[in-house]
């Protein structure tokens, strides 16, 4: 049997407190900086906590969430060169990638375990090439289409793209706990433990799969679509790249694989070393990978569960419970 | 009707010959799966990494990018061999993602390696004999393609015969059928399963020269041609020599004929879709048992 481990409950004020003082930074006048690590934070935060939902609650290691991020990103051009409002565009973009993951659920639900993972990884490929060869918008250059600036964004301010990150980052937070408390995810739970006899005692376990994944797509393509507002440029080969699964992975294996604080944990450290090993872009993924492996052979429940382990932290939680 | 078949013996000889490439690139990760029943996620990029080393050699040294596989094999071993030993045989221990995550890991640091050391930049293994060719009936075929071939079949042949004759062979063999049984027979899985990631990376050499010789490559390049490589896995079974064979021609088909009807820059969709739709029908691979 496998025992849950305590999930924490309440803390709704200090929750807000921090919501509330974050939101408030760019009013009043916070360094550039800090506003760029909390608007990139919100946004790993997003992506991880649905990278977390699919890997670590419903055994689904997802390698396609670039396609959603990218579908996002292209979706947000097409909408705004054609004069169509930019929030209205990551509206598009949540849609286009929840249709999209709905189609692609078709043949890489059939898999299984690591045939899964393949099966994904497959998926932004093909994307990334199709879009280096489609120009949906615009006229062509040279016969191929690449890059493209994302237009209508001057009535849009930094502070609005930093709000709205900071929206779906905490969102996000907010949507784990309710599907972990839902129906869903006491039925994921269950296929997590056992599919054999969740299935046997009715659950029905493709359409739960089904919903995280469909739901794992919006949130990561609004983050997407917010990530790409602020920069502005979006060309195939970084939004559909392995890069963004790196990230996903690495905050998720760092904070704890299945504990629903461990990408926020992770997420705060993989800021971090971006903004520490920025200096050092060329070695930078080789340190990522190395502290991907070393993470993952050495504590392979990442920070939160090895602290969950330790008497100290179980007092510490005991005692900010009240108990 | 003459005419049209004239036109298409052209991507028919030279889909056929590109199928024997990568069954080679394909063998490696087919012997990982089969044998350890792991996907190799940083196959690509070891396949990558034979093709830069075989460059440098090239360079540097002036030697022929064919015979550098003398220096490139037992590197290319060595490193397989410590990947498993002391990365992959933990990872087992831990949780059924384990094993795939550390993979993407090790990936993405050779990935990256390869960017440093080796820029960015597109490079191909350039020979004297990059260009020359033969012509074939109607059809013009490039001399190293005709290689690729000769390569493919030269390795499946030692292959085959190093499994089902040395001790080791059957050794590997014994431990990929039965684990607990083999181990009872007195074999040292786990030695086993490093010795079959080394000889997995030292093919993996092979295809990288080989892969060089016939298309460009850059640092990512190794995605595409783990796709490939799985794809021809899939098609061709687990563990089955024949199998990686024909899974690799057919593939080395879809893409000549893919970049005949519908243009070269279509030819990877048209594999990548193929792959999918494998997966989705028989993941279990076509021709395995």
């Amino acid at each position: 049997m496998k025992v849950t481990a305590p999930r924490l409950r309440g803390g709704l004020i200090p929750f807000l407190a921090v919501t509330v003082v974050l939101a408030a930074l760019p009013i009043i006048g916070a360094p550039r900086n800090w506003l760029l690590y909390i608007f990139l934070f919100s946004i790993y935060l997003a992506m991880a906590n649905m990278w977390n939902l699919l890997c670590g609650y419903c055994g689904l290691i997802s390698l396609c969430q670039p396609a959603f991020i990218g579908l996002a990103g292209y979706t947000l051009v097409i909408f705004t060169w054609n004069g169509l409002p930019v929030y209205l565009g990551i509206i598009g973009g949540a849609v286009v990638a929840a249709a999209f993951a709905i189609l692609i659920s078709i043949p890489i639900f059939r898999l299984r375990g690591i045939y899964f993972a393949i099966g994904t990884l497959v998926v932004p490929e093909v994307l990334r090439v199709i879009f280096l060869l489609w120009r949906p918008v615009g006229d062509v250059i040279h016969g191929k289409g690449a890059g493209y600036m994302i237009k209508g964004l001057t009535e849009v301010s930094m502070t609005d793209i930093y709000w709205l990150a900071l929206f779906i980052g905490i969102a996000s937070i907010f949507l784990m706990r309710l599907i972990l408390s839902s129906k869903l995810g006491l039925g994921l739970a269950a296929i997590r433990d056992n599919d054999n006899t969740a299935a046997s005692s009715g659950i029905n376990i493709f359409r739960l799969k089904l919903y995280s994944f469909v739901i794992g797509a919006i949130v990561t393509a609004i983050a997407g679509a917010i990530f790409y507002m602020s920069q502005e440029y979006v060309e195939p080969i970084s939004a559909f790249g392995m890069r963004w699964t790196m990230t996903l992975i690495l905050a998720t294996v760092i904070g704890g694989v299945s504990i629903e604080e461990g990408p926020i944990i992770g997420t705060v450290i993989i800021v971090m070393l971006h903004f520490l090993l920025a200096r050092y872009a060329d070695i930078s993924l080789i340190i990522q990978g190395v502290i991907l492996v070393t993470i993952m052979i050495l504590a392979p429940q990442g920070i939160m569960g090895t602290l969950r382990k330790t008497r100290f932290y179980n007092t510490l939680l005991e005692a900010a419970m009240g108990r | 009707m003459y005419e049209v078949l004239a036109d298409l013996s052209t991507p028919l000889i030279m889909g056929i010959l590109l199928g024997g490439l990568y069954s080679v690139i394909a063998l490696g990760l087919s012997l990982v799966f089969g044998v350890m029943r792991l996907i190799n996620v940083a196959h690509g990029d070891l396949v990558i990494l034979g093709s830069y080393f075989a460059y440098t050699v090239m360079t540097t040294l002036g030697i022929d990018p064919i015979l550098s596989l003398v220096l490139g094999m037992p590197v290319l071993f060595l490193i397989g061999f410590v990947i498993q030993k002391y990365l992959m045989a933990r990872a087992f221990g831990i949780s059924m993602e384990a094993p795939l995550i550390i993979a993407f890991g090790i990936s993405l640091v050779l990935e990256n390696f390869c960017q440093i050391v080796w820029t960015p930049l597109s490079r191909g293994l350039t020979t004297s004999y990059t260009l020359a060719g033969f012509s074939l009936g109607e059809a013009y075929v490039p001399l190293v393609y005709l290689l690729d071939f000769i390569a493919a079949l030269v390795v499946m042949i030692l292959l085959r015969e190093f499994l089902g004759r040395t001790y080791l062979g059957r050794a590997i063999t014994a431990a990929s059928q039965d684990r607990r049984a083999s181990q009872l027979m007195g074999i040292n899985t786990a030695r086993i399963y490093a010795l079959t990631f080394g000889i997995a990376a030292a093919i993996s050499a092979v295809a990288g020269v080989f892969l060089g010789l016939t298309f460009p490559f850059t640092p990512l390049s190794g995605i595409a041609f783990l796709i490939i490589a799985f794809g021809v896995v899939i098609l061709g079974g687990l563990g089955s020599i024949i199998g990686t064979f024909i899974g690799g021609i057919i593939l080395g088909l879809a893409q000549t004929l893919g970049g005949y009807f519908f243009g070269p820059g279509a030819q990877m969709i048209f594999i990548y879709v193929m792959v999918l739709v494998i997966l989705a029908v028989r993941p279990q691979g076509i021709f395995s048992r």
